[in-house]
């Protein structure tokens, strides 16, 4: 309705209206082009080079033309296989850790309780910590001679290892310690966003607070916590500082396999082959996350 | 505004209070504590388990830290990186970011995811393409590579601040100031500029933190001929051999703004701008 509304003012000024628009449009593209067209650039160049580096195909070291044979090593070396999967499962357990704690962080911060305001600023530390210094934080607190560990030792108690250790524990509470506030913050503005009107209706209606987060805050705000998740599992898996640091001798972390290969060894081709299936992998989780939405969307209108 | 529930009981709410309290001190509280401790042991003593607080204390790592030239280096390069990734940041950042913020356009949502992929690949998966890229055009290891691989993934962060911030700005305002005359100029210096304004001082904070913490880039693109505070953090805690004490002068030294921009984001920033730069889709 409103472009046939609009056709009469057009005939009326065709030309002038037109040139505006249109000079309006070129002022946009200018505006966007600087920022965008740097991250265009600095997103599309690396992938090339590494769709391209992983085939041998661009002159990095000695370049013998084209062969898969990068892939060959990444997909049948066994250390590889258990890098991928370390790295995987890591991933895959900060995610659902996170996503829990967040979700009973978020519902306990409805509540009024003394100090609420304080916490309210306290959890938004880790966002600006970056993650060595929060690696270095819990490696004083679990790791061997840790706080943990001194007064496990005071009371005449073993202390378990948590770092360097094979299921990567130390990691997986890193990143958690990490990534926990960052759920929190998204899931937080989401919430805020939902129209006070309905949570007011709920209440009136003489649903309870339990019945209400439940019924009316957790599906309105799954979007945004699922979206957070996607972030979340993504940020972990390609994680190399933190598995570095605290990770087991095997297997290790999939990103620091890559980093090896690539600036100790100059193996070029392998690192690339590796990105190559790290990005593949991560658009897999993106289009099985996508697909998901869309299935609960459905199911909903359903 | 969140919503918030009283409890029945004012007793409750107190034993609520107190546990949430105690939970934060044990997950930061302490563990910052412990870290300030470290960069104070006394190097002679040492501070050997079980004991829980160290014997005696002294300044003597940060005199160490500190007549090593390796300190002093890798925190002027940081600063002076943060300072150029700031800056590129807010250069190519606001104008895109008041396009998106502002413009109705075709294609404004595949700009946006656009804007985003630099938060949806892995971290990893850029550095070494990027590492590869300028290995072959000489950037590796030199400052221009590690401003522009920051720049990369800081971008996104300031331009979303920035539309956020640009969509807050409303449009009466602007066609009323266009309808009694005003001229783009003037309109910029009266209506977009003081408005912009806390936006972009936000985005140049947290650019600025952003920057001063990146590690993967900087450490792929960078190493061993740029080395910036983080990448001295990894070689302390363990990438050579771990030194502690060493470790935690550098945590503090790194900590301390950050806890400073912390709290004055939290006071000219409002949670959903924050929520916006950290990648809410």
């Amino acid at each position: 309705m409103s472009t046939l509304a609009a056709v009469p003012s057009e005939i009326a000024a065709p030309r002038r209206a037109i040139r505006r628009r249109r000079r309006r449009r070129i002022g946009t593209l200018l505006l966007l082009l600087p920022g965008a067209g740097f991250i265009a650039v600095a997103m599309i160049a690396p992938l090339l080079q590494l769709a391209l580096g992983s085939v041998g195909l661009t002159g990095l070291g000695a370049s013998e033309g084209f062969s898969l044979a990068a892939f060959g090593t990444v997909l049948a070396n066994p250390m590889m296989r258990d890098a991928f999967l370390f790295s995987l499962r890591l991933a895959l357990a900060t995610t659902v850790l996170g996503v829990v704690a967040a979700l009973a962080l978020a519902a306990l911060l409805m509540l009024r309780f003394p100090g609420r305001r304080l916490v309210m600023l306290l959890y938004k530390l880790p966002l600006v910590v970056p993650s060595l210094i929060a690696a270095f934080l819990i490696l004083t607190m679990i790791g061997p001679g840790g706080m943990g560990a001194r007064f496990a030792m005071q009371l005449g108690l073993g202390w378990p290892q948590l770092v360097h250790d094979r299921a990567g524990i130390g990691i997986i509470l890193v990143l958690l310690w990490h990534q926990i506030p960052v759920t929190l913050l998204i899931l937080l503005a989401v919430v805020g966003s939902i129209p006070r009107d309905l949570i007011d209706a709920a209440r009136n209606l003489g649903a309870t607070a339990p019945s209400v987060f439940r019924h009316v805050i957790l599906p309105l705000a799954l979007p945004g916590v699922s979206a957070a998740a996607l972030l979340v599992f993504i940020d972990c898996f390609g994680a190399f500082a933190v598995p570095s640091l605290l990770g087991p001798a095997y297997p290790q972390a999939l990103p620091v396999m890559m980093t090896t290969e690539f600036l100790e060894r100059a193996h070029w081709q392998v690192a690339s082959a590796i990105g190559v299936v790290m990005t593949i992998t991560t658009i897999a989780v993106m289009v099985l996350y996508h697909r998901l939405i869309a299935r609960a969307d459905r199911e909903r209108a359903g | 505004m969140n919503p918030v529930w009283s409890l029945r009981s004012p007793l409750l709410g107190w034993c609520l209070g107190f546990a949430v309290l105690a939970g934060a001190a044990l997950v930061f509280a302490l563990p910052i504590a412990t870290a300030v401790l470290w960069s104070l042991v006394d190097p002679e003593v040492g501070w050997f388990p079980p004991h829980i607080l160290p014997a005696s204390l002294s300044f003597a790592n940060w005199h160490d830290m500190l007549a090593v030239p390796e300190l002093e280096e890798a925190l002027g390069r940081s600063f002076l990186i943060a300072v150029l990734v700031t800056s590129l940041c807010a250069i190519l950042g606001l104008p895109t970011g008041y396009a998106l913020g502002r413009g109705r356009f075709p294609g404004r949502r595949a700009i946006e995811v656009l804007v985003l992929t630099p938060l949806m690949m892995p971290g990893i998966v850029l550095a070494i393409g990027l590492g590869g890229i300028f290995m072959r055009i000489g950037l590796s290891q030199t400052l221009t590579g590690v401003v522009l691989v920051q720049t990369a993934v800081i971008l996104p962060l300031s331009i979303r601040i920035l539309a956020a911030t640009a969509q807050s700005i409303p449009s009466d305002l602007i066609d009323a100031a266009t309808n009694l005359g005003a001229g783009p100029a003037s309109l910029a210096r009266h209506i977009l500029v003081p408005l912009l304004l806390p936006g972009l001082l936000a985005a140049a904070l947290l650019s600025f933190i952003a920057s001063l913490e990146e590690f993967l880039l900087s450490f792929v693109v960078g190493m061993p001929t740029i080395q910036t505070l983080p990448m001295l953090l990894w070689a302390y805690l363990g990438g050579r051999s771990a030194i502690l004490s060493y470790a935690a002068v550098v945590t503090v030294a790194l900590l301390i703004p950050t806890l400073l921009v912390l709290v004055v984001v939290e006071r000219v920033l409002k949670q959903e701008y924050l929520a916006a730069g950290f990648g809410k889709a």
